[in-house]
């Protein structure tokens, strides 16, 4: 079992051109970048990958100790970026993918040429003084609800214990559809996810970086993208206008003008 | 035309209706779904989010795994999730369309149905298999602790298999095990994880942050005796090993600090202990059995030479791999006469307590049977007779030896047995293979063979286990015995069999090695 294979590693686009990682968020896999990768493939090495747990990845590879804290997630990206030996990339990732690339970098300069963060958050419970979308009481009833509730949280299995008699190939299609992820190590995930909090994190990152955030966001609101560009040593805020957490799917065409700009500016600059 | 009726089917449906934007803004919904949720239309309708009317997990749910899956495949169906209704949070089973209007307007068609019936018995279901899973994740645990333990050999060897167990399966961090001495004090056998100071052997240090609060009763650490499992406050785990109430010692756990985590499950440590105390209380009697039979074999091998400047003979016993499988070899050495030294070395078939007694009774015998002027064919003729009366160590193999301690004359024989092995002082060796003849109890005519010692040369006899191995011929085995032997005079005769033993492996016999060397008396 190579890092490759553990985390479903796929190339494509210009195999002589600098490295660009797809990092998708908590709920799905690579299917997220559908809309936005393909639109470097003629400029860039694309890489995508699933996160263990996730999509095509190698379930067994699931340890609960490694991947108890994003740093353990945070650790496959440097396994993969010095696997492939493709140089310093441009690291693309969303949601909590974002502050993973950002553990990555900060680790790991030399293998990081810029960062872009799509809806990032250092953390998703308010605290004194900041503001991150959700009350403490809030997660609390988010992980009691997928611990103890079956409802509510793990539609994708719910075909398969539920029998289907009329559409046994709805719970079929369903499973092997696109976000697959086993409910077990999801759980987990949302564990390791909501209850993270990185903003000492990021004033050691040093790697440049854009933050892209949608103009109204229920899981990372406007003022924590605001944060994350406060804080960084190097950074750029994008105001896109879309709403939701995933402006990947919903206005892939914002995303992938706000990530050229960057790297065209950005180059021509440097 | 449209059937009649069919436009108050909107608001009259069995179901909660709702028409959203591309980005999940509620445009319309039917009057079921305004009363679920206890709004009324204008309210509903002023730019509310369909996530927004979700508990906190089917709003992360729409927007991480929902809202995406209607971008890529247009539909979901039949996802459960939670409404927050009016009176409380109302499970409800969504099922949703996405499509484009005429007017190039991109809109969700979304139905709710209520699934309060069928998510009571879904989380019947689900209590089920979680209950399932339970038990069987504590099946496992248990099977692998009963496993590792059953491999533990002597009391060390299965506190060493519980701590690794601890840290591999039960889920703690660090362990520790403490066992109950004869006189009732507790002695630490094995730990595994970081935080133990001190050595194995200890006996309990008061001033150990875990054993804060802890009294030393007098068989067990413990905050409260008679409970098999106590939680101490500083989060240390103690378990009883054995019977709460008189338990043979103490598996004390410190469990792993990770949320990601399961806690440990006080009814797997529970039986655990019982597990454990079994097998403690199985290695004391091994242990037990296995010092008696190693005391009997070195009480069976002593000799008494009185001291002599003629000769000096250096012997070396080593037990065989497995603690409780005594072997059957032996040596000896003793005077038949004032002058005539007799050396022997002897291997009885098979192993364990019975093959140590027939050990004894034939070195005994060959004692019995010796004197002077018998010699070496007649002595392994009457230890074939008492062999056959006896009816103890048919098929044993025996080298013997009469060394002329005058002249340096020796007469031997080998009743299947390994040839004796002279090094001579000049540095070259010399197999003996003469003198040769079946094993004892296999009548054949018995035969010696004589040689003269020189002065400074060194006479070995030895058992098997030194120089067989499986997978290697046995003349390759002499050769190394030679070649090692060559060392003998500047290192000693405990080195050369610890070198030649080093790559034994975990199959490695028991092994007798006895050498003599002669020297002239000093003429007057």
């Amino acid at each position: 079992m190579t890092v490759l294979t553990r985390n479903n590693v796929v190339l494509s686009g210009n195999p002589g051109a600098p490295a660009m990682v797809f990092a998708h968020g908590f709920g799905c896999d690579q299917s997220m970048w559908r809309f936005v990768a393909p639109a470097f493939e003629s400029t860039h090495r694309v890489v995508l990958f699933d996160h263990v747990g996730a999509g095509g990845s190698d379930l067994s590879a699931y340890a609960p100790q490694r991947y108890g804290s994003l740093d353990g997630y945070a650790q496959d990206v440097v396994q993969i970026l010095e696997a492939l030996e493709l140089g310093p990339a441009v690291f693309v990732g969303h949601s909590v993918s974002a502050m993973i690339g950002a553990l990555a970098a900060a680790q790991r300069p030399d293998l990081f040429d810029r960062l872009v963060l799509v809806g990032p958050s250092p953390r998703y419970i308010d605290d004194e003084g900041y503001r991150g979308g959700f009350s403490a009481a809030e997660i609390d009833e988010l992980l009691e609800t997928m611990d103890d509730n079956y409802l509510g949280w793990s539609a994708f299995i719910a075909p398969v214990i539920m029998g289907n008699p009329g559409r046994p190939e709805l719970g079929e299609e369903l499973t092997n559809s696109f976000c697959r992820t086993d409910p077990a190590i999801a759980r987990r995930f949302a564990r390791t996810t909501f209850l993270s909090d990185n903003r000492a994190d990021l004033a050691r990152v040093t790697t440049p970086a854009l933050v892209l955030q949608c103009r109204e966001d229920v899981i990372a609101p406007p003022e924590v993208g605001r944060y994350v560009h406060e804080h960084l040593a190097t950074s750029e805020l994008v105001l896109l206008d879309a709403v939701g957490h995933c402006p990947n799917l919903s206005a892939p065409d914002q995303v992938i003008d706000a990530i050229s700009a960057y790297l065209s500016h950005v180059a021509a600059r440097s | 035309m449209s059937p009649p009726g069919r436009s108050e089917a909107w608001d009259v449906a069995p179901v909660a209706l709702l028409r959203l934007d591309e980005d999940g803004t509620i445009v319309d919904a039917n009057r079921v779904l305004l009363e679920w949720v206890g709004r009324d239309a204008q309210e509903v309708l002023a730019g509310v989010r369909l996530s927004q009317l979700l508990s906190v997990g089917g709003r992360i749910y729409w927007e991480t795994h929902l809202a995406p899956l209607l971008h890529m495949q247009g539909r979901v169906d039949e996802v459960a999730v939670e409404l927050r209704g009016a009176g409380g949070r109302l499970p409800v089973l969504l099922s949703a369309v996405a499509r484009t209007l005429d007017d190039d307007r991109r809109i969700v068609d979304v139905a709710l149905s209520k699934a309060t019936e069928r998510s009571r018995y879904e989380r019947e279901l689900l209590a089920a298999r979680t209950a399932a899973e339970r038990s069987t994740d504590r099946l496992r645990a248990l099977q692998a602790t009963t496993a590792a333990l059953s491999q533990g050999v002597g009391a060390d060897g299965v506190a060493r298999a519980l701590v690794e167990t601890a840290l591999a399966r039960l889920g703690a961090s660090s362990a520790a095990v403490w066992v109950t001495a004869e006189d009732g004090t507790l002695v630490r056998r094995a730990t595994a994880g970081s935080g133990w100071g001190g050595v194995e052997g200890a006996t309990v240090p008061p001033d150990e942050p875990w054993a804060h609060g802890l009294h030393t009763q007098a068989h067990v650490l413990t905050t409260d005796p008679g409970e098999a499992v106590q939680v101490h406050a500083s989060g240390v785990v103690v378990v009883a090993l054995g019977a709460p109430a008189a338990p043979q010692g103490t598996l004390v756990l410190v469990p792993r600090a990770d949320e990601a985590d399961e806690p440990l499950d006080v009814g797997v440590l529970t039986a655990v202990g019982l597990q454990a105390g079994l097998a403690l209380e199985r290695a004391r009697m091994f242990d037990q059995k296995a010092s008696v039979a190693h005391e009997l074999q070195i009480a069976l091998l002593t000799t008494n030479l009185p001291p002599d400047d003629r000769f000096t003979v250096i012997t070396e016993y080593r037990p065989g791999v497995q603690a409780l499988e005594v072997g059957g070899d032996w040596y000896d050495a003793f005077l038949l006469d004032d002058d005539v030294l007799a050396v022997a070395v002897g291997d009885v078939v098979g192993r364990g307590l019975h093959a140590a007694t027939a050990m004894g009774q034939l070195r005994s015998a060959v004692r019995a049977v010796a004197g002077p002027g018998v010699g070496p064919a007649e002595l392994v003729t009457r230890l074939d007779r008492f062999v056959g009366q006896a009816g103890v160590g048919f098929m044993a193999t025996l080298a013997y030896a009469e060394i002329d301690l005058t002249t340096g004359r020796v007469r031997y024989a080998c009743a299947g047995h390994l040839p004796p092995l002279r090094f001579a002082a000049g540095g070259t060796h010399e197999f003996l293979w003469e003198g040769r003849s079946t094993p004892l109890g296999v009548h054949s005519v018995r035969v010696e063979a004589t040689f003269d010692l020189d002065p400074q040369d060194l006479l070995m006899l030895y058992t098997d286990g030194l120089v067989e191995r499986r997978g290697r011929p046995l003349l390759d085995g002499l050769e190394d015995l030679a070649t090692a032997g060559a060392a003998l005079r500047e290192s000693s005769v405990s080195a050369l069999v610890s070198g030649l033993l080093t790559h034994a492996g975990d199959e490695r016999d028991d092994v007798c090695v006895l050498v003599v060397s002669w020297s002239p008396p000093d003429r007057p």
